[in-house]
């Protein structure tokens, strides 16, 4: 009974493991490339959270085809928010880039609120269920984790194969000797700033197809402290490491509830949070820049 | 100089004349309150006025004011926006009691706020009514003061355990799946405690933690414990979250019942088909069946509107068409309370008001109202409802039936093909 829970919740963790994982490229991409810590992330999923909800409910658009529509705005929000703000504070100290991401962040929140209420709301795009035996999988959830992959690959793909992938890549290597090398420093930062946005708010699509209820201008709390754990755990500067991080998250949150389980008195959830932490902070000792990312 | 003398023994033998006169009944009785119209407690707090405006309404105009002295006084009621905020429900309370000069507080919505606010009151002996914080604890701190119209957290489940008792004596496995907070906690730990009582076995008792995103290990071993029926929840967030991860993963039961979330309609607008067969147990609903004929049957004192009139009244003081909920119509009933024991005490001093609201037992249109010494209430009996084809139907107990209870509950997969709960 124990393997057969433990088995079920594996594969379930593997699977929410990759859509956290692609929650959190957007926020990697960012801190490796202007290394600025968007403390904003979790606001930037729930947009995308309710750009879904409003296409579903008010439009009857398929959840599927608000991922671009998703991608598109965030684009948009990356560059308004790049060129109106991060830009004036890209050289500024640390505290300030910081303050203004909290800041956006918190404007989103209230800017939703103000035309969505701040009710918890949610849909229902039902498509069917697949019964693994030791699981049951709603396709919904499968479809939200190959989403998820696709994209990540999509990312990868870009990033090695083409000039502008190239270019970022150089900046988050070395960007003076990418600036010397011809690469436009500031239009790579801009690019950077939309894309990590851009993948955040199709995250939110993706989440809302795994989990589409709770949707509420406050819900990215919980999602950008996820997001900075498992960035960590993959690499703060790398997105593919980040995503790495998510399946480990996944599996590690899903599978050691099973486990804390068969410890008599104890509230399993409580501990598979102080796991996720403990393994944070021994990464951060003794591999700070993330398992993913070299030395 | 000696004008000026006369004049000033003149005031001072007025201000003791005045002083010996005997005491008049007020211009008014002053009602202040620290009400939740922002926050995360908007919603119940914008109900809660509505629902004390309209029973101020009624007592003034249709029941022309509260008796006191030989005279009819008016109520008057004050009140401020907490912004459901610690810190604003203390300063507010300090306000309403010196500068507003309140006769009684009525508590901000919600036992953290209401506990909040009662070492305030209580350091000053003022009557502090309490109508939306429903935590026990409230009345386990030693407080003399606080009374309270809602029904205790540990009583929440009593009804859902009493009719499944009822109705399917073979049911004996309860699963408690809830929120680690300590409303939860306390409604959870009378739930167990009368499920022993009526002979039921725990096979899976656990908590989640606020805001949880991921529900699915602890159902996935909650439904390897095969319980007869679920009693669980905490919020409205994570209810329906519960509700989602138990359809995704066909956890079926013959009953489900969820605090809080299950009662309101945003719950069956996000869920729809999965909401189906879903109960909750709920302070009060628009259809039960209290009136001045079912106070007459049980031997106790009517007062206050009918439904339909509360109804009314409050639609008129909210100013649209909005339907009270369980937060008005006890915020209101609480109105009730106040007026009937201050003509019992035939004053607005505190001490004596509290006297008189212990002795006090009535019926009004929110039920039974009847606290023990420490102000816990003790006479309002909650009810259990249903969604049944779109619709709240309460289904427990038969004295507040509006519809028998769908049981067992359709299973997921019935409902994803069109099944309704329907009895």
């Amino acid at each position: 009974m124990v393997f057969e829970q433990l088995t079920g919740n594996l594969f379930q963790g593997l699977v929410l493991g990759a859509v956290y994982g692609m929650a959190t490229m957007g926020l990697s991409l960012i801190f490796g490339v202007l290394k600025v810590v968007n403390v904003g992330h979790g606001a930037f999923v729930m947009v995308g959270a309710f750009i879904t909800f409003w296409l579903f409910s008010a439009l009857g658009v398929n959840p599927i085809f608000a991922i671009p529509v998703a991608f598109v705005i965030g684009l948009g929000l990356g560059l308004f928010f790049y060129y109106t703000v991060i830009q004036r504070l890209i050289k500024a100290p640390e505290l300030a880039t910081l303050l203004a991401t909290f800041s956006i962040g918190v404007l989103l929140q209230e800017v939703v609120k103000l035309i969505f209420g701040s009710e918890f709301r949610g849909y229902n795009w039902t498509v069917g269920k697949i019964d693994l035996g030791l699981t049951v999988l709603p396709v919904s959830k499968l479809l939200a984790s190959l989403g998820s992959v696709g994209i990540a690959v999509l990312l990868y793909i870009w990033f090695n194969r083409t000039r502008a992938g190239s270019a970022m890549r150089s900046v988050v290597e070395d960007s003076e000797g990418a600036r010397v090398c011809g690469v436009n420093v500031g239009a790579a930062y801009a690019w950077s700033f939309a894309l990590g946005i851009g993948l955040t708010v199709t995250s939110g699509v993706l989440l809302t197809m795994f989990i589409p209820v709770g949707i509420n201008p406050y819900m990215g709390g919980g999602y950008t402290l996820k997001a900075f754990v498992i960035a960590v755990l993959g690499g703060l500067s790398s997105p593919y490491g980040a995503f790495f991080g998510g399946l480990v998250f996944g599996l590690i949150e899903n599978g050691s509830y099973t486990l804390f389980a068969l410890l008599p008195g104890v509230e399993p959830f409580a501990l598979t949070r102080f796991l996720s932490f403990l393994i944070l902070l021994i990464i951060l000792l003794i591999r700070p820049t993330g398992l993913l990312t070299r030395k | 100089m000696k004008k000026t003398a006369i004049i000033a023994l003149g005031f001072f033998l007025l201000a003791f004349v005045a002083g010996q006169a005997p005491a008049q009944a007020a211009d008014s009785i002053d009602i202040g309150h620290p009400a939740c119209l922002s926050g995360k407690y908007a919603k119940a707090g914008e109900q809660a006025v509505g629902g004390i405006k309209a029973c101020v309404d009624w007592v003034n105009n249709e029941y022309g004011g509260v008796s006191l002295k030989g005279k009819k006084v008016p109520l008057k009621y004050t009140y401020y926006d907490c912004e459901s905020n610690k810190e604003s429900v203390t300063s507010l309370i300090g306000r309403l009691v010196t500068v507003d000069k309140v006769d009684v507080v009525f508590a901000p919505y919600s036992s953290g706020l209401t506990l909040r606010g009662a070492p305030v009151t209580e350091a000053r002996g003022m009557l502090y009514m309490d109508h939306g914080g429903a935590n026990n604890k409230i009345f386990q701190q030693g407080f003399r003061y606080v009374v309270q119209t809602i029904g205790p957290a540990s009583s929440y489940h009593r009804g859902t355990l009493d009719m499944i008792h009822k109705i399917d004596p073979k049911a004996k496995r309860v699963a408690l799946a809830y929120e680690d907070s300590e409303f939860a906690k306390m409604v959870m730990e009378g739930a167990e405690e009368h499920a022993k009582e009526l002979g039921f076995e725990i096979v899976f008792k656990r908590t989640y933690p606020k805001g949880v995103t991921d529900m699915t290990p602890l159902l996935s071993a909650m439904k390897a414990s095969r319980p007869d029926f679920v009693l669980g929840g905490g919020h409205f967030e994570d209810g329906q979250l519960f509700n989602r991860q138990m359809a995704d993963l066909d956890i079926d039961t013959n009953a489900f019942s969820l605090i809080a979330a299950a009662t309101l309609p945003a719950f069956y607008d996000a869920l729809e088909y999965m909401a189906e067969g879903v109960m909750g147990p709920s302070h009060w609903e628009y259809g039960v069946k209290y009136s001045e004929q079912a106070a007459k049957s049980a031997g106790t004192t009517w007062i206050g509107p009918s439904q339909d009139e509360f109804v009314a009244l409050f639609k008129k003081a909210a100013g649209k068409d909005m339907v009270p909920d369980y937060h008005a119509a006890e915020a209101g009933a609480q109105v009730l309370a106040y007026a009937l024991a201050v003509e019992k005490a035939g004053s607005v001093a505190s001490d004596k008001v509290r006297k008189a609201l212990g002795d006090l037992q009535f019926m009004s249109f929110y039920g039974g109202w009847d606290v023990d010494d420490s102000g816990l209430q003790i006479g309002h009996t909650m009810v259990d409802v249903q969604w049944q084809d779109g619709e709240r139907i309460i289904v427990w107990p038969e004295s507040a039936q509006t519809g028998k209870v769908c049981y067992p509950m359709p299973t997921f997969a019935e409902k994803a093909k069109g099944k309704v709960a329907v009895p």
